[in-house]
């Protein structure tokens, strides 16, 4: 099972008995079949202690369980929805972007101080991402929402990828981030380019990019 | 869509290039008026070429065209008639536009995403509120939040994500039963621990026919359908049959789903 782009705002899956799907609340448009919804109190996977975590990281969207035999649409809020599919790696994204991945895929929530330490958190906080994100690791498909069409740009150890931390949407493989600044005097008077701070995104993998500066 | 573009520039229309009846982006209809006459909802109209006389209906020498096409009177006057000739484009907030024709059919579109339709069709309120139904043969304009997606009943759809249906005849409720009932359903109902999964409720359609949703759960703002009769038997009619419609007898609206006081399950 994975989920099917029917436009670019609209996603189909296929659900199989046994089979199990995490989706934001509320972002179901239809269903045929014998489907339910139920509200996941821990907001993802894992039992008391991670649900703990996520509360504490803020990372806690409201998600459902999606099971039965069927087949669910998924939409929300008019923006665009993007198709991920994993196979292995760790894909890193905000959990309000998450409008529903696979069961199959193992959830947590990583803390942005230990990738850089203050900078890490600098970082966080520029990108809106706050202190926390949430990972998805595992084989499975992640479908993620973002306002305006989502685009991706590889990711090399010689071609190191800029992003605008306010286009960034998520990004997977072996990347490591950190937060170029090109403050001058020009930004301190208030004449600055507005493009100030930039996400450096350097090593392996693939990073999803908005064409909007806009949040979700 | 000829037009010319100049490479990799806008496309640029005149009157002759424009198409006629047809979509010019995803976003605008442009509709082609030969000494015809189409309805349109207020506002809906960006641009015209040639002479087109937007005329207020429901008075004065379009009474007959209200008489025949237009069987909502209550609400006329959120419609405006287009005749004239030339072309004339519409669109909503940049909503989708598409059209769809109908032949000697039935479609029921949400009030508030009907843009424009031609006289040869009769546009009706559907019992269920909110709705309008168009009936006969014509094309008509319909927007909506993301392109529309049609899927074959049997179906549950979201309320939000509906925009209509065509020769569906059972458009009904249907409840998450096992989740609004029992132990942990009436826990959350009193602590709100738990959550609603947002989906305990849905419409259902089964039957021949064909769904029309929309691709995200943004509604488009809701014009008055206009009032029905109040007579007894008429949903919203605010005349109140012997069973009072949706109020209780202590008249505290209902909750969705709730199954009912326990006057009414004793039959006291």
């Amino acid at each position: 099972m994975s989920f099917r782009e029917i436009n670019s705002k609209m996603v189909e899956a296929r659900l199989a008995p046994g089979q199990r799907l995490f989706s934001q609340r509320g972002a179901m448009l239809a269903y045929t079949g014998e489907v339910s919804f139920t509200p996941n109190l821990q907001s993802g996977q894992g039992g008391v202690m991670s649900m703990l975590g996520r509360r504490v990281a803020g990372e806690a969207a409201p998600l459902m369980t999606v099971e039965g035999s069927g087949t669910v649409l998924f939409g929300h809020g008019g923006h665009h929805v993007h198709v991920i599919t994993l196979t292995g790696d760790t894909l890193y994204v905000e959990a309000d972007r998450l409008l529903a991945f696979e069961g199959s895929l193992r959830q947590g929530t990583m803390f942005l101080g230990s990738q850089g330490g203050v900078m890490g958190l600098v970082r966080g906080q520029a990108t809106g991402q706050g202190l926390f994100t949430t990972t998805l690791q595992g084989h499975g498909a992640v479908a993620v929402m973002a306002h305006g069409g989502v685009f991706e740009l590889p990711i090399t150890p010689q071609r190191p990828v800029h992003v605008d931390p306010q286009a960034y949407v998520a990004h997977h493989g072996e990347v490591r981030n950190k937060l170029s600044t090109a403050l001058g005097w020009r930004d301190m008077v208030g004449r600055g380019s507005g493009e100030a701070f930039q996400l450096e995104l350097s090593g392996h993998g693939t990073v999803y990019v908005q064409a909007s500066e806009e949040k979700l | 869509m000829s037009g010319y573009a100049s490479a990799g520039g806008p496309v640029v229309f005149d009157p002759v290039t424009l198409p006629a009846d047809d979509n010019v982006n995803p976003y605008t209809f442009c509709v082609e008026l030969k000494g015809s006459q189409w309805f349109l909802q207020k506002g809906k109209m960006i641009a015209y070429y040639g002479s087109i006389d937007f005329n207020g209906i429901g008075h004065g020498r379009l009474d007959r065209l209200v008489r025949t096409s237009f069987h909502s009177p209550l609400h006329a006057s959120d419609w405006v008639v287009a005749e004239g000739s030339g072309k004339m484009l519409l669109a909503d907030r940049a909503f989708d536009v598409n059209s769809y024709d109908l032949d000697q059919g039935n479609l029921t579109v949400r009030a508030g995403n009907l843009i424009a339709f031609q006289p040869s069709l009769a546009l009706k309120q559907s019992i269920v509120p909110g709705f309008l139904t168009l009936i006969g043969t014509g094309k008509f304009v319909a927007a909506s939040n993301g392109p529309v997606v049609f899927m074959e009943p049997p179906i549950r759809v979201d309320p939000q994500a509906l925009v209509g249906w065509a020769d569906c005849p059972s458009p009904c409720h249907h409840y998450d039963h096992a989740y609004l009932t029992g132990v942990m359903g009436g826990l959350r109902a009193m602590t709100g621990i738990g959550g609603a999964s947002g989906e305990e409720h849905q419409f259902e359609f089964t039957g021949a026919g064909t769904v029309l949703l929309q691709s995200s759960e943004t509604l488009m703002a809701e014009p008055s359908t206009g009032a029905v009769p109040s007579e007894p038997g008429v949903p919203g009619g605010g005349a109140a049959g012997p069973m009072g419609s949706g109020t209780g007898a202590s008249g505290v609206p209902r909750l969705p789903g709730q199954l009912g006081d326990l006057q009414r399950r004793f039959g006291l």
